[in-house]
């Protein structure tokens, strides 16, 4: 496969720009397609969040705040749940990440799994919390925390694998990383 | 893993990460003031995807049918005397509901009783289901081109499932009864008790505002009250149990996860129209009109004003007796319900 990052023209910089938005749409639409394996016991995990911790580590310049919103919000739109929850809690992980990048990056191996565990308990926490604080407002019960910290586990459980093929993407598309960009 | 790859530059982007924050919360404002917006985007997005949803729907059931099936291959035994048992029961409830539906018809011809507003159905097939954190839903294949609309009661064979939320043109989404933010007003009988259920995200919902003065039991009936007019009264919701701590839940009778096939129901309650002055009181209470008093010999009257008065005088057919044709009309029609 060409790797689009050598041909330095603009039109393939463009396409090489999207790769990250497309993974974490396409990370997204695979999540939230509402079909239900083992009568819905399994919540879907949060792969839209893999490729935003991925990226934003990786090649910031690719993942910006404007893709993690887009990501967020895709997320919103296709889970149904109360809107914008998904989006403050990407964004807010984003910069959370854009603030320790350097700690995250130089994880390795379980402590990978790791980080990017804390990183998906900050995002689920950030929603479970807006959540609750909305329905506080409008008089509702506040939201059970165990279907949230049962998606939480399926995302890190999940990490492994939908890593592997954000990484695959990575290289063959993108291309190392650069340090000049 | 991360080792691997040289990092890149911090690139600058402390600003416009404010300024995303800022519009990710402005959104999350926005979508509580204006949930129709991300509502209308949901419903498009799910009318694209319902061609795909469709082609999966039958090897994933398959699938969630095989799984099911590797746990119940060994309590077939057990099952089969199960159900044996209870078909004799439901074999002399029958027969039971048979006569107690000829009879609630001859009570209901005898007090000129209301009929219950008119219901259709739109047949639907579950093409999806999603059972995300703050949110319990099914996708159903009929929209609002199948007159499938929000608010509509979703049914499967055995009681209610929950409401539509969200129509668009060719799907809709339902809201479970299980969900967080479903409530709905039931009837708990016998006693005929007041209360709303309310979901949180538990296979069983709470029954909340009962009153103190009222004792509930293990195994009443809940069915909807129909209060407020979004819900037609009467559908069979589930039964309560007692959830161990003094409060009380009810125990669904639909599953929502192995349904495949709902009815929508299109309940549309008719306007209450007020009786006519002329038929008021004897008439409303379905009394015999009294024989019009004799025209005094006056002046011819107009013709404005004697249609009324013709209308009046003119005494209406005497309805047949009740107690002759209810029986014989509403026993094959008992049979007919039973049967279906």
């Amino acid at each position: 496969m060409v790797r689009l990052e050598r041909a330095q023209t603009p039109r393939f910089r463009f396409l090489v720009a999207l790769v990250p938005l497309a993974a974490g749409l396409g990370g997204v639409l695979i999540a939230n397609i509402p079909v239900s394996v083992l009568g819905g016991l399994v919540p879907a995990p949060l792969f839209g969040l893999v490729p935003v911790y991925f990226w934003c580590l990786v090649r910031p310049d690719l993942m910006t705040p404007a893709v993690a919103f887009s990501i967020g919000f895709a997320e919103d739109v296709l889970s149904g749940g109360p809107p914008g929850i998904w989006t403050l809690a990407f964004v807010l992980t984003y910069a959370l990440l854009a603030r320790q990048r350097e700690s995250f990056a130089g994880l390795s191996g379980l402590a990978a799994v790791l980080g990017f565990a804390a990183a998906a308990t900050f995002a689920c926490a950030v929603a479970y919390f807006t959540v609750a604080g909305l329905n506080l407002l409008s008089g509702l019960h506040l939201p059970p925390p165990v279907p949230v910290v049962g998606e939480l586990l399926m995302t890190v459980l999940f990490y492994v694998p939908a890593t592997l093929v954000v990484g695959w993407l990575h290289h063959r598309l993108v291309g190392a990383s650069r340090s000049d960009v | 893993m991360a080792n691997a790859w040289k990092i890149a530059r911090r690139s600058n982007v402390q600003l416009p990460l404010i300024l995303v924050v800022a519009l990710a919360v402005v959104v999350v404002l926005l979508g509580k003031a204006q949930g129709t917006l991300f509502d209308r985007m949901r419903a498009h997005a799910t009318d694209a995807m319902a061609p795909v949803l469709e082609k999966l729907r039958v090897p994933v059931a398959g699938f969630d049918r095989f799984v099911g099936s590797i746990s119940e291959i060994f309590s077939v035994y057990e099952q089969n005397l199960k159900l044996k048992e209870e078909n004799a029961r439901l074999r002399q409830w029958r027969n039971v509901a048979i006569v107690l539906q000829g009879r609630v018809g001859h009570y209901q011809a005898l007090l000129h009783a209301v009929p219950d507003p008119k219901m259709d159905g739109v047949l639907a097939r579950v093409i999806g289901r999603a059972n995300r954190p703050f949110l319990q839903t099914m996708i159903l294949d009929a929209g609002r081109q199948n007159h499938a609309l929000p608010g509509q009661a979703v049914m499967d064979a055995r009681g209610m499932i929950g409401r539509v939320y969200l129509a668009g043109q060719r799907t809709s989404w339902v809201i479970l009864l299980t969900d967080l933010n479903s409530r709905i007003p039931v009837t708990v009988a016998p006693g005929n008790v007041q209360a709303m259920m309310t979901g949180d995200n538990n296979i069983m919902p709470r029954l909340e505002m009962v009153s103190h003065t009222v004792t509930l039991h293990a195994g009443d009936q809940v069915t909807s009250s129909g209060d407020g007019g979004f819900l037609p009264a009467g559908l069979p919701v589930g039964t309560v149990v007692s959830d161990g701590s003094g409060g009380w839940r009810v125990a669904l009778l639909a599953d929502a996860g192995s349904s495949q096939d709902v009815e929508i129901l299109n309940f549309s309650k008719p306007p209450e129209t007020p009786p006519a002055s002329a038929q008021l009181p004897a008439e409303a209470a379905g009394l015999k009109p009294q024989p019009p008093p004799p025209v005094p010999a006056a002046p011819a009257p107009t013709p404005q004003a004697s249609a009324p008065a013709n209308a009046q005088a003119k005494p209406k057919p005497a309805a047949p007796p009740p107690a002759q044709t209810a029986p014989t009309q509403t026993a094959p029609a008992a049979e007919e319900d039973v049967d279906r």
